[in-house]
């Protein structure tokens, strides 16, 4: 409950029954302090700063596996790109307005273009399918970032293990290691070596750095047994680790039995919608009605419509996406909000949805 | 110094859904330093209450923001300020469970960030943003002081040598390493809605001295609180510097160069504390790791 404005301090804390004096002095110096300091308002006296999004194009693209392109980024008129450190990613705005992430995989010093390495799915979203279709040298990209959601700390000894296309932020960090002199290892694995991407490169750090590279294909040596891959960490080893979900999750498993002392891997924030249904959204001040398909959230629809809607994990965990629902059924699917305050109409949009064709009245 | 050059930059933030187990705490969880223990509790008191405040200033400067980077930024640092303050609620539940009511000074608590510093409904449009900018520059000074605090805590061999509990550690490091990792969001954040040198350096040389009064009320009367400890037990400076010198807290004299180089005009977060290390820690930390399944 928030105290009322004229709410007196609570008693003090030793000494005689009565008003704190540190919290009276408070008030009174908070009261005339703002009284003077907000006579004036700061915001728009300044321009606001925004970063606008790089448009890139496509300067090269070649084949590194089966169906694995890699291709080069670089501005137009050849201008220094925005710095990077490994296990960045650059988010591509595709002409369909899909957006993608792609770690960067070329070398962090060369300024004047980004290298992305992107795997056919065409069973996936679309994205990489429409990536390979339409990125051919020449076209025109826009692109958010770079960010950095697996950052590498190059500790003094690292395991990096990759799965598949997941050797594309491990390799700028396997250079880090080596420019650095740590005491690194890398390992690759994946169904055949011809699947394997950028295997060329691996095999020229191999010749530079003898015994640091495995390379290990399904085909020749079985399945990938997590246990086995991470007893090779030297005692203590970082483990950074990027690759299909069941790579990571098998590595995640074994990782307490092993000698390895940490464990990194990129770090996702919203999970693909699972067995939504559309439905739709009202307004409660403007009237509006949105609907949300079964594969978006209602949050990324609210998003869209007012960027300074509030979330954070988008994950249904930490309450950031709170909503007052004040008519229809919610089918909740976060993880925090108690039976009261679902009671009370309390919905996180980030992952609760309602049942198919309902209509929510939210409090906004 | 460190070079800011060398480190990971750009992070991605995002909260980590903790959860910790306080069942086997000791009350004493320093062994045999209850102040160093209680001085180090003080955090359990404010943060729930000032991290969750923090969370409602900053949505509330959401519409204001007109960049789509930053804006994530302070989504992401949202997040984990709001599972901070979760975290330190669960201990603050258990110094309750072990007899020692924390009600009273909660209640001096609350009534700063609720009424001191909480809404003040009625003010026209330009003087609520004022009021806002204003909420956010202090912030970002605390931001200075929890940065401070986390890269101490994350270097604090004394805390291991002590045999202080694991599980206490990895609560402040965990929390110390997001500290960090996020120490540029509320400064950034503040440079976008005023960029002025007045606003934040008046707002830390307010913030500064509140919270190290707060800090002392804090710590008198954990240590008052305390049933395990004999009746009118007091924290001392002689005490505080002691403890400081075996590393169980931070020097003072490292805490007040810290704050001085916030007045300096070129100051910038990123020059404070390693985002590699902060990184680093959140590979090994227990409860991070187990929050990333
Ligand atoms: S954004 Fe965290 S619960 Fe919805
Ligand atoms: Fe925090
Ligand atoms: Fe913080």
């Amino acid at each position: 409950m928030p105290s009322r404005p004229d709410t007196p301090p609570p008693a003090a804390l030793f000494g005689r029954p009565r008003q704190d004096r540190f919290l009276r002095f408070l008030t009174h110096f908070a009261d005339r302090y703002l009284a003077l300091t907000t006579r004036t308002d700061p915001t728009g006296r300044h321009p606001a700063t925004s970063r606008p999004p790089l448009r890139l194009t496509v300067t090269d693209r070649r084949a590194v596996a089966e169906d694995v392109v890699a291709l080069r980024l670089a501005a137009a008129d050849g201008t220094p790109l925005p710095p990077w450190r490994p296990g960045a990613h650059l988010d591509l705005r595709l002409p369909s307005g899909r957006t993608r992430q792609y770690s960067l995989c070329g070398d962090p010093a060369e300024r004047h273009a980004y290298r992305i390495a992107v795997r056919r799915l065409p069973g996936g979203g679309g994205g990489s399918v429409e990536v390979h279709d339409t990125l051919t040298p020449g076209a025109r990209v826009t692109v958010a970032g770079p960010r950095n959601a697996f950052p590498f700390a190059a500790q003094d000894r690292v395991l990096l293990l990759a799965g598949g296309i997941g050797v594309t932020p491990i390799l700028p960090m396997a250079h880090e290691a080596a420019r650095r002199g740590l005491d690194w290892r890398l390992v690759h694995c994946g169904r055949t070596r011809a699947s394997l991407p950028l295997a060329d490169e691996l095999a020229a750090l191999d010749a530079r750095h003898p015994g640091r590279v495995h390379v290990r294909a399904d085909d020749e040596h079985g399945p990938p047994d997590a246990a086995r891959l991470l007893a090779d960490a030297p005692p203590g080893a970082a483990v950074y680790c990027c690759g299909p979900g069941p790579l990571l999750d098998a590595v995640r498993a074994a990782f307490e039995a092993s000698p390895a002392g940490a464990l990194h891997a990129e770090r996702f924030t919203a999970p693909p919608v699972v067995d939504g249904r559309p439905f739709s959204l009202r307004l409660r001040r403007s009237g509006t009605v949105l609907s949300v398909p079964a594969d978006r959230t209602a949050l990324d629809v609210l998003r869209a419509e007012d960027p300074a809607t509030a979330s954070s994990c988008r994950q249904g965990f930490c309450g950031v996406c709170r909503v007052r629902v004040l008519a229809g059924p919610v089918e909740h699917r976060d993880r925090r909000l108690t039976p009261a305050e679902r009671a009370a109409g309390d919905m996180l949009v980030c992952v609760s949805r309602a049942p198919e064709g309902a209509c929510l009245e939210l409090d906004l | 110094m460190r070079q800011p050059a060398d480190e990971p930059d750009g992070l991605v933030l995002q909260p980590r859904d903790v959860a910790f187990d306080w069942a086997g705490l000791p009350m004493h969880w320093i062994p045999g330093e209850p102040m160093a223990t209680h001085v180090v509790n003080v955090l359990h008191l404010l943060l729930p209450e000032g991290e969750r405040w923090f969370v409602r200033t900053f949505q509330e400067a959401l519409p204001l923001i007109t960049d789509d980077e930053l804006r994530e930024q302070v989504l992401g640092f949202i997040g984990q300020e709001a599972l901070h303050a979760d975290a330190h609620e669960g201990v603050l539940d258990h110094l309750h469970a072990r007899g020692l009511d924390p009600g009273p000074y909660l209640r001096h608590v609350e009534f700063v960030f609720r009424r001191v510093l909480g809404e003040r409904p009625g003010l026209p449009p330009h003087r609520a943003r004022a009021y806002l900018t204003e909420r956010v520059a202090l912030i970002a000074g605390i931001e200075h002081v929890t940065a401070f605090l986390g890269d101490w805590v994350l270097n604090a061999r004394g805390l291991d040598r002590a045999g202080a509990d694991p599980t206490m550690l990895d609560l402040l490091r965990w929390h110390g390493a997001e500290e960090v990792e996020h120490r540029s969001v509320a400064y950034d954040l503040l440079r976008h809605l005023d960029p002025g040198y007045v606003r934040r350096t008046r707002a830390m040389f307010i913030a500064g001295p509140v919270l190290v009064r707060l800090w002392i009320s804090g710590t008198r009367f954990l240590m008052a609180a305390d049933p395990e400890l004999p009746a009118r037990s007091r924290p001392t400076w002689r005490g505080y510097t002691a403890a400081a010198r075996r590393g169980l807290l931070p020097d003072p004299r490292r805490a007040a160069r810290s704050a001085g180089r916030y007045f300096r005009p070129g100051y910038h977060p990123t020059h404070e504390g390693s985002t590699r290390q902060a990184v680093a820690y959140l590979g090994t930390s227990p409860a991070a790791r187990a929050a990333a399944h």
